[in-house]
């Protein structure tokens, strides 16, 4: 394998097209005679649904059809669930809502017409006779007496779970101190660049349905939607053309997906929906969303020695794809980058009059990363300890791995001293305790913050997974020597069509514009799982690259027979097989003669193979097998290899994240001095887009400490509807991030890639708090909840003076 | 959410209760009436078109007059549904005598739903405070105009010409 392209910043090879927009996404896709769906939403987040008269809208100019829950809820299956916990209420949760509505967003009816704002203006004429209920809003009230959204259920309990190791009871009464904090982690919107968006076409005589969704997993959908629409899978095909991020929100399968793919059935003709901002807001998934009361319990010299979490997870009215999964996330991560001996999570699943959660960018672990490095820093400042020497005091040594925690996992390797101290050393840390000391006699208002991390990638091992952990790549040398790499996972804004390129490019020897990754077309790819989790690259990468080494092996055998030579003595070396005996043989002088295979091709057809002696390149090599005149006795034709990777594990990248923040005295504004990361994702294939995506990751987890938050008011209304009032980090409010890594490959995949999508959300929130709270600490703050604005920070500033 | 605020009406305290209280003036005054029909005592059906910034649509529902007190209270509950979300609420409103004018100050908790909650919450202050002062400058005129000659006309220009010739004049009788 030559080195020429894996571990460089190569620049992505998406790039040029999407600057200049010439990239499709979904609405770029124009079929004629195409007509517009729009929805009817909810606009009570709890309400009995009396009566719909749809006659004005169906007789509106341009509009085809209207559709209400009545015509759609025997036809269209329930949208799906994953999620499989011991004794787990699921709500029946069809596309369109009969009788009751249960969040604000909810889609009521569908008008379909020959253009959207016909069909937009035909939804003010469609009447909806709600009687309104008593809304279940907060996570606590409605756990235990708020109003109950599901009679049959008797409360709004969908699944309680406890999970742990060790004797919680025990090793709390053992501690010498006990530290118990109530935390937030508020609902947030991952707010894509794209919001969804669905075309679907459906072809009456040959019964095939296409659907174009901007969807991070287009097989498991392509297989939900058959479910949902009673349509054999074969003739379901799903598209992903670009997709303009997803951050968890498309690793879904949607009500509007279906809905739009059994409209055109009925019509027999291509229907479009694409999502507003506003709709994105209401009715795309949110994260996190956890109200949680931590106990830990610790000795003098602060080590740990116990870890409670008990949590109500606010999951919102229904299950998405994931949603009672992701809490359970948290309880697997709860031990951190530590030694924990017990640890135990209570685990409240509540309905809410609201979206549902799901899987967010972190999806469980940036809640669980919270929980533990907040409780470390109450540790240290309950014992007034430096919050790195605690963290340094409670780490496994590099010896103990694979290190088992007592949530029940195997970590794969892990150097966590190796990463803290480069970034200690990187942002001059005792430096910065000294001049925090002096800033703070100047009258400064100065904090730093640390977070040590691990977190969980690659998912997964398909026994910990809903629906299959493994990922398929197909690797074919086409005739002409190009080379086609078909990969199961779905990128959309990730850039494996560049990492996957360079993998094989050097694999096979060829150059790096030889190679085309394709993608997200369930019609050209072999059954795949999809981008999420941080696993594209370690497992779909992994799949890459063990199907060419698969395809390598039968090259080698095609080289060796056209170079009458024996498979053990060809080499492989930059995109050429030699047979080995020649380089005694040039050595000594002798060329031997050159070894052409016998064909008779009539003129114009492809040109034979050249083996130019001693050597046969992979073009050529390709071009034999498929004129397969000449191949090994036996030999199939063509030159593809495809695998299906099964990882024995998941992998656990971890880091360290150092913030150093200035607090303004009069405005309780906050401004960032350093940030300084030092993450560890195992081997990097391109450290620029490892970087991107620690970027990306470290921006959303500072909207999340300082900006972001989903705000329902008492009535279940959600207030936080566009981008006015949800406020995202924005490129003034970042500072420079100074980045490094340590590379500590995992011995779960033979790349030793771990995965990096996630380690920044993960890493940044908790060090982002820290910082503010280590600032208003002479003020006598502990902890702050999130997100921590400027309001809150100049109130306890300016009431202590 | 909390709604308040206070107009001062140059004009008769008995006068103006009468003319706040009078369905076809309310039907003239309220900004964007489309229709208003007495369904009981002090009871009425509405439909009016407003919104909030770029939300904007047609309302139905009902008014309901209470807890009536002339010329000093009465309480306000309206219930109204419409394409762009839905509006409750109960003010009171009350009407003080200061220098021969009646400050007339209302308050009231309002709670929207749909499209207006989740774009317009912001600027719902900002809307009801330019409604009101639409409504009260023209009640104003209502209230200053003779019983026995046609009531004056409205709409949002002269409301405006109206509202800004009372300020410029409040402005300049202002005492030192």
């Amino acid at each position: 394998m030559s080195d020429k392209y894996v571990g460089k910043r190569i620049k992505r090879t998406e790039d040029p097209r999407l600057i200049q927009g010439l990239g499709h996404y979904v609405d770029d896709i124009k079929l004629p005679d195409t007509l517009h769906v729009v929805f009817l939403r909810s606009m009570y987040a709890h309400a009995r649904i009396t009566g719909i008269d749809t006659s004005e809208a169906e007789h509106a100019p341009g509009v085809v059809a209207v559709y209400t829950g009545r015509d759609v809820v025997e036809k269209v299956g329930p949208v799906p669930c994953a999620g499989a916990l011991p004794g787990l209420r699921v709500p029946d949760y069809r596309v369109l809502a009969k009788d009751k509505a249960v969040f604000v967003g909810q889609p009521v009816a569908a008008v379909v017409a020959t253009d959207q704002y016909s069909a937009r203006d035909a939804l003010d004429l469609i009447m909806v006779d709600y009687e309104e209920l008593p809304p279940a809003v907060d996570v606590e009230e409605s756990a235990n007496n708020g109003p109950v959204i599901y009679e049959e259920y008797g409360d709004n309990i969908s699944y309680k779970l406890t999970a742990g190791e060790g004797d919680i009871e025990a090793a709390l009464a053992s501690s010498d101190h006990v530290i118990k904090q109530r935390v937030v982690h508020q609902r947030l919107a991952p707010v894509a660049m794209e919001g969804r968006g669905v075309l679907a076409r459906y072809y009456p005589g040959e019964k095939e349905l296409t659907i174009w969704s901007s969807t991070q997993i287009p097989h498991l959908l392509r297989t939900q939607l058959a479910i949902m629409l009673g349509i054999p899978e074969n003739k379901l095909r799903v598209i992903t053309p670009e997709v303009g991020g997803g951050f968890g929100s498309k690793l879904n399968v949607y009500a509007e997906e279906a809905m739009l793919g059994w409209i055109s059935m009925q019509l027999g003709k291509p229907v479009k929906w694409i999502e507003t901002r506003r709709e994105n807001m209401q009715a795309t998934i949110h994260g996190r969303g956890q109200v949680g009361y931590i106990e830990i319990g610790c000795k003098n010299d602060g080590t740990v020695t116990g870890l409670r979490y008990n949590v109500f997870a606010d999951l919102g009215a229904y299950h998405q794809l994931l949603t009672p999964a992701i809490p359970t996330l948290t309880g697997l991560m709860l031990s951190g980058c530590y030694k924990i001996p017990a640890i135990q999570i209570n685990i409240t699943g509540v309905f809410t009059n609201k979206m549902s959660t799901d899987a967010y960018r972190g999806a469980g672990r940036p809640e669980a990363t919270y929980v533990v490095e907040r409780a470390l820093d109450l540790v240290a400042a309950e014992l007034g300890l430096d919050a790195v020497e605690v963290r340094r005091r409670n780490f496994p040594s590099p010896d103990e791995f694979p290190f088992k925690t007592a949530t029940g996992l195997f970590y794969d390797s892990g150097e966590y001293e190796g990463a803290l101290q480069k970034a200690l050393d990187m942002a001059g840390y005792d430096q910065l305790r000294q001049e925090q000391k002096i800033a703070r006699e100047h009258g400064k208002i100065i904090g730093i913050g640390v977070s040590t991390y691990v977190e969980i990638c690659a998912l997964g091992p398909s026994q910990a997974m809903p629906a299959g952990g493994w990922e398929s790549a197909t690797v074919r040398v086409e005739p002409t020597g190009k080379v086609t790499v078909l990969t199961g996972a779905s990128p959309h804004g990730q850039g494996q069509e560049t990492s996957f390129a360079q993998i094989v490019a050097d694999q096979l020897g060829v150059p790096l514009e030889d190679v085309a990754v394709i993608h997200g077309d369930t019609s050209i790819v072999q059954y795949g799982i999809g981008t999420f989790g941080s696993r594209a690259t370690a497992v779909g990468g992994t799949a890459v690259y063990i199907a060419v080494e698969k395809l390598k092996e039968k090259a080698a055998k095609i080289a060796a027979h056209l170079l009458k030579s024996d498979v053990s003595n060809v080499t492989f070396k930059e995109g050429r097989f030699s047979k080995q005996a020649t380089r005694a043989a040039a050595a000594a002088g002798e060329v031997p003669e050159p070894v052409l295979p016998a064909g008779q091709a009539p003129a114009g057809a492809l040109p034979e193979p050249d083996t130019e002696g001693n050597h046969i390149s992979l073009q050529d090599i390709a071009l034999a097998a498929h004129i397969a005149k000449d191949l090994p006795e036996d030999m199939e034709p063509g030159l593809s290899a495809t695998y299906f990777f099964e990882p024995k594990n998941f992998t656990f990248p971890f880091g360290t994240h150092i913030v150093v923040v200035e607090i303004d005295r009069e405005t309780g504004d906050l401004q960032f001095l350093r940030y300084v990361a030092v993450d560890d994702c195992g081997k990097v294939i391109n450290p620029m887009l490892v970087e991107g995506q620690i970027h990306g990751g470290i921006v959303q987890a500072m909207g999340q400490a300082l900006y972001e938050e989903v705000v329902y008011d008492e009535q279940g209304q959600l207030v936080t509807g566009t981008l006015m009032d949800y406020a995202l980090p924005k490129a003034s409010t970042t500072p420079w991030l100074e980045l490094d890594r340590t590379e500590t490959p995992t011995p779960v995949n033979p790349m030793g890639v771990k995965g990096v999508g996630e380690a920044g959300t993960i890493g940044a929130t908790p060090a982002v708090v820290g910082a503010v709270v280590d600032a208003l600490s002479p003020f006598g703050v502990r902890h702050l909840d999130m997100p921590i604005r400027p309001e809150a920070v100049w109130r306890i500033v300016n009431q202590q003076n | 959410m909390k709604i308040e605020g206070t107009h001062e009406i140059r004009a008769n305290r008995a006068r103006v209760y009468q003319v706040l209280t009078d369905p076809e003036v309310l039907k003239r005054c309220i900004p964007g009436c489309e229709r208003l029909e007495q369904t009981g005592e002090n009871a009425y059906s509405v439909t009016m078109r407003a919104g909030v910034g770029s939300i904007k649509g047609l309302f139905t529902g009902n008014v309901k007059l209470e807890d009536m007190r002339p010329p000093e209270h009465f309480r306000m509950t309206v219930d109204g549904k419409g394409q762009p979300g839905f509006l409750k609420g109960t003010g009171d409103i009350d009407l003080e005598e200061k220098d021969g004018a009646t400050v007339a100050s209302y308050k009231g908790d309002v709670q929207v739903g749909g499209t207006i909650a989740g774009v317009g919450q912001r600027m719902i202050q900002g809307a009801a405070r330019m409604m009101s002062t639409q409504f009260f400058t023209a009640i104003e005129a209502e209230a200053q105009a003779r019983v026995d000659e046609p009531p004056p006309k409205h709409g949002f220009f002269r409301t405006a010409l109206r509202w800004f010739s009372g300020w410029l004049s409040r402005a300049f009788n202002r005492k030192p």
